[in-house]
């Protein structure tokens, strides 16, 4: 104990006395998150700031394009043997930071490592249908899944490739605190709740990194980042609301990049209990928000319509479903006609999410009769609610969803699949659908069920889709980057022009 | 005897009387509906005026609502809040701290170690902990902050307690025979009244602030119902862009938390009557 | 004396059982870090399984005593969210929640007792209406948005000071005045209040016509004894100012523990919190000692009280 203080107290002595590089040429990228990594071993935590840092360590065994295609890195090809069993082909030319060779094995043990349950990882959830994963050459990897699974490419492009030998060595609590990869980046230092420091490693595989070092800082609240933004204190800024977009596009020395996300802003309506059992009352609902106005006023252009519960940026998308249109006259006959005039609503609710869109469905749902109570607890409060049985849910919650999977059976299956634990909708039709969609790799066949599935959710209404969200950064003009749908953030796509 | 009431005190009674009077009356003279939203009207400056609307004085929110109307609502939910929460904790927090100052041995130890324990989690903590679990209302605001704030009062209670009851007059009055609750009431409360209003003024300030603080935090009282607390830490977004957000209910809470203190300040000085006749 | 500490001692361990006790049992009642650390899309028996694996299924008696039994052999556990023993988590936020203390209690108490005793002294004048207006607007603004202010001010326009972060003095200073505004309000009128009281009495009177000079007669007199109350909130100030910062870290992107108590305990971190009330409670209870302990020094009729 008394000796780690001493360090602590070493590493804020160094760190007072650090300071920033001269911005000629830019040598240090610096970026504000808005939170510290909770852990940097890329199989544990993968909340989108411990994934924004870490993953710049890290090599991954596929990744997307710019236009979102599942493209090639660590493997170079992958062809499936049947429809379980899939066969990758991998490079054999990188090295780990220790200069040690990546191999087959490391691969192996990556995939074998998350879905260890004894290693507790909270990602396990969306690797568990590989059932193993084998050596099968000099350069070649055989994966096989429990069933046919057709999300599998785009779960993988999530697993980052971990030094096996490595991390045997150190043990795992270590390999958290001293990780390292084969990925652009290495890691310098971690100031818990401070910054994480990454230096480049100049003969980088894929090419020099742009910048020689980068910082990501921990900076909670979001007018500090964007103050932190127009001092020049940070390069590169997260999580800008469509507010503060509009206000920075008047400021020279900021520029607002912003991208369509795979992320649906959509509300959930409780098909199970309370006043929205009747499938009335929740079509009225569909009917009573002006998705317009969110969009326009509250979004600020910053959001596209959607028809469902799903973005264009997840296959399955069909842009031929119609969703309801906004008729409030319609609305409040069909709740009076389901005698549901100023019943008591319940809106479930956390500091996590867009207070005003709450607010303003509120609004409007109350201009069509219904009496909308938002009721806000914390995150896990409202997790366990939310999860619940149908009576503890509510009656209606806004949520941002996003599987980080670009794909329908990501989305609308944990969200309405009887039995899921967000599922308040129970409908036979819809869950044979969304199985058949998911036990077969035949792309075509896919598109028709789910084209089905949402034609049955859009006479049902267990959900109604708000928006698909726009994710929007705040940078130095000079930073030049295209931010993609998944909210990857590589620091290896960026660039600097001064 | 009694000291004159000078006209910097009748401007501050006056202005706390203001306060109240708007808070009470909010209902009816808001020109708007405090909730009434209006997503074409967002962040109007003051002074805004459309046809169809009318007049927004100090101009819209984000969402389109009238701030004037805002704050008389938020007036009452502040005011509430802190004057059931400051009554809590004053009452608890007094009456331990005379038991423990005036019986000594036992009863102070068992309280002074609750107080202890009490006080060495942070209040802001124990708010946090205590409304994560119970989830945000009305109640559970002014429960929290009064049943997390009395220590205060007893820790203060309970030296001043000390003080006075080691005075010769006390030692007299017992002679006399006077029993423990009349010396308690009659002697030594009002000996240290002083102390305990002055904190229970800073205190007023202090439960505005903090809810305030939880609304930050997204855990004080709950939107759409406006509290000056949620009207500020809402419109903080739009420090620059929307300074009316933040300035308004400010000067408010500045204007009312100032009155509130001198007034305290002043009360004790009447009060005490070591002090007063000088 | 000897035993009179070692008597507080006891009480305060027993104090210090209690509220870790209380934080146990209350943090639990709020459900477990499980829901939040899984997948959007994990399924139930997903859910149940890494609940199993993380031990929060086991009953709380088993998780309380299991608690106590590593506490006892000073083992603070391993965070479930982190990945990391805690006490290395709290152990890096210490010297920056010191350092922010230290700066917030510095500027409270050399800015807060200069004014104290000025309003006392001068009561009644320009100097005191001046000297309360300066101090109240410390206790009057909601330090979220006087810190946004400072930021927008000191970092933005005038580029004197960094925005945010740790790094170097100068980012210390934002935050400990804002900070410090709160304490120094609460320094300046206790002193005001104990100062005058002192003022009002016999002694200082008799000084008075002995010919003493009102500074001198504050000087020699009046600041020992008016120092008791003072002392009291000073104590008291303490424990809020390590962790009770939680909106000013919060703002100024201050890496200390009451962020880290806040984050912690919205992510049901239940071993982060436990250590970090643990700490903040026996430093409380140390300076409690520590007060009462002074207060017999100044005050002997004190002794031998409590």
């Amino acid at each position: 104990m008394r000796g780690s203080r001493v360090l602590a107290i070493a590493a804020v002595a160094a760190c007072l006395s650090a300071h920033h590089a001269a911005a000629q040429p830019k040598t240090e990228l610096t970026v504000d998150l808005a939170a510290d990594a909770a852990t940097l071993d890329p199989q544990l935590q993968w909340d989108t700031d411990s994934y924004s840092i870490y993953r710049n360590m890290f090599d991954n065994l596929l990744t997307r394009d710019v236009a979102g295609k599942i493209v090639p890195q660590v493997a170079t090809a992958w062809h499936y043997t049947n429809d379980t069993t899939l066969v990758f082909d991998l490079r054999t030319d990188i090295k780990f930071h220790d200069g040690t060779k990546l191999t087959p094995e490391d691969v192996a043990f990556s995939v074998k490592r998350i879905v260890d349950p004894a290693f507790k990882s909270p990602q396990l959830s969306q690797f568990d249908q590989i059932a193993g994963a084998e050596v099968t050459g000099p350069a070649q990897v055989t994966l096989r899944t429990k069933s046919p699974y057709p999300a599998l490419l785009a779960q993988l492009v999530k697993l980052s490739i971990v030094p096996k030998a490595y991390v045997e060595k150190l043990g795992d609590v270590r390999f958290n605190q001293e990780p390292m990869g084969s990925g652009p980046y290495k890691l310098r230092a971690w100031q818990r709740g401070v910054q994480v420091t990454l230096d480049a490693m100049p003969d980088y595989w894929r090419g020099k990194p742009p910048f020689a070092s980068v910082v990501f800082r921990a900076v909670p609240d979001g007018p500090t980042r964007i103050a932190d933004l127009r001092a020049g204190r940070a390069d590169l800024i997260r999580g800008l609301s469509p507010d503060d977009a509009e206000a920075l596009k008047s400021e020279r020395q900021v520029r607002v990049l912003s991208v369509p996300t795979e992320r649906v802003a959509y509300m959930f309506v409780n098909a199970l209990a309370g006043p929205t059992a009747d499938v009335r009352v929740r079509r009225a609902i569909a009917m009573a928000v002006d998705r317009e106005s969110l969009i326009t006023a509250l979004q600020q252009g910053f959001a596209k319509p959607v028809n469902e519960v799903l973005t264009p940026a997840n296959f399955g998308y069909d842009a031929d479903v119609k969703p309801w249109p906004f008729d409030p006259v319609q609305a409040r006959a069909l709740i009076k006609a389901a005698g549901a005039e100023g019943a008591k609503i319940s809106f479930l609710t956390s500091p996590v999410y867009d207070r005003r869109l709450n607010e303003a469905i509120q609004q409007m749902l109350a201009d069509v009769g219904l009496q909308v109570e938002i009721q806000m607890m914390d995150q896990p409060t409202y997790l366990r609610r939310r999860q619940g049985t149908p009576v503890e849910a509510g009656a209606l919650s806004q949520g941002r969803w996003s599987c980080a999977c670009q794909d329908a059976d990501g989305v609308i299956f944990p969200l309405f699949r009887s039995g899921s634990i967000w599922s308040k909708y129970s409908n036979p039709a819809f869950d044979t659908e969304v199985d058949a969609a998911r036990a077969t790799l035949d792309e075509a066949v896919r598109k028709t069920h789910y084209r089905r599935a949402l034609d049955i959710l859009r006479e049902d209404v267990p959900g109604v889709g708000l928006f698909q969200d726009v994710a929007i950064y705040g940078a130095k003009p000079q930073l030049k980057w295209t931010p993609t749908a998944n909210e990857a953030f590589f620091v290896m796509d960026m660039a600097w022009q001064p | 005897m009694r000291p004159r009431v000078s006209f910097g005190i009748r401007v501050i009674v006056l202005l706390i009387v203001l306060f109240a009077a708007a808070a009470l009356l909010a209902p009816w003279i808001s020109p708007h509906d405090p909730l009434r939203q209006s997503l074409l009207l967002r962040l109007k400056p003051p002074g805004s005026a459309t046809a169809s609307a009318g007049l927004f004085p100090l101009g819209t929110d984000d969402l389109g609502r009238d701030l004037l109307s805002r704050i008389l609502y938020g007036a009452r939910a502040s005011f509430i809040v802190a004057i059931l929460s400051v009554s809590v904790s004053l009452v608890v927090g007094t009456l331990l701290g005379l038991a423990a100052g005036w019986f000594r041995g036992w009863t102070a130890t068992l309280i002074m170690r609750f107080v202890d324990a009490m006080l060495s989690v942070p209040a802001i903590l124990l708010a946090v902990l205590t409304v994560a679990v119970i989830g945000p209302s009305f109640v559970t605001l002014v429960l929290v902050l009064g049943l997390t704030r009395w220590p205060r009062y007893t820790r203060v209670a309970y030296a001043a307690t000390l003080q006075v009851a080691g005075l010769p007059f006390i030692a007299a009055a017992e002679m006399a025979g006077a029993d423990s609750a009349r010396i308690l009431l009659r002697h030594i409360l009002p000996n240290i009244a002083g102390p305990l209003l002055v904190v229970a003024t800073s205190e007023f300030g202090l439960m505005i602030l903090f809810e305030a603080g939880l609304s930050f935090l997204g855990l004080g009282i709950q939107p759409p119902a406006p509290s000056w607390g949620s009207i500020m830490s809402a419109g903080r977004q739009y420090v620059e862009r929307a300074w009316w957000l933040t300035v308004f209910p400010g000067l408010g809470l500045f204007t009312l938390v100032v009155c509130v203190n001198v007034m305290g300040d002043w009360l004790r000085d009447r009060l005490d009557p070591r002090s007063a006749g000088r | 004396m000897r035993r009179y500490i070692a008597r507080r001692l006891l009480q305060a361990a027993i104090a210090t059982f209690l509220v870790i006790t209380i934080v146990f049992f209350v943090m639990r009642l709020s459900g477990d870090p499980t829901l939040l650390l899984v997948p959007e899309g994990a399924t139930a028996e997903q859910i149940a399984a890494l609940r199993h694996a993380l031990g929060f299924d086991r009953p709380l008696a088993v998780q309380y005593l299991g608690y106590l039994g590593d506490l006892a052999h000073f083992d603070l556990g391993q965070s479930l969210v982190q990945r990391a023993p805690v006490w290395l988590i709290v152990a890096s936020r210490l010297p920056y929640t010191m350092a922010l203390a230290a700066g917030a209690l510095v500027f409270a108490l050399v800015t807060g007792i200069p004014a104290g005793i000025a309003m006392a002294v001068w009561r009644g004048g320009v100097t005191e209406r001046l000297l309360s207006a300066l101090v109240l607007a410390g206790q009057s603004l909601p330090t979220f948005w006087s810190g946004i202010l400072f930021i927008l001010l000191f970092g933005v326009s005038l580029h004197w000071l960094p925005t945010s972060g740790a790094d170097g003095p100068a980012s210390l200073v934002m935050p400990s005045v804002v900070l410090g505004a709160l304490a120094m309000a609460t320094f300046a009128r206790m002193t005001r209040i104990s100062v005058l009281e002192e003022l009002g009495r016999d002694y200082v009177t008799a000084a008075r016509a002995r010919g003493l000079s009102m500074g001198a007669a504050v000087v020699r007199h009046v600041l020992r004894n008016a120092a008791i109350p003072v002392v009291t909130v000073v104590a008291l100030e303490v424990g809020n100012l390590l962790a009770g910062a939680v909106i000013v870290e919060t703002v100024f992107a201050w890496p200390g523990i009451g962020q880290l108590a806040m984050q912690s305990i919205f992510a049901r971190d239940f071993l982060v919190v436990q250590a970090i009330v643990l700490f903040v409670s026996m430093v409380y209870i140390a300076l409690n000692l520590a007060t009462d302990l002074a207060y017999s020094a100044i005050d002997p009729r004190i002794r031998g009280m409590a």
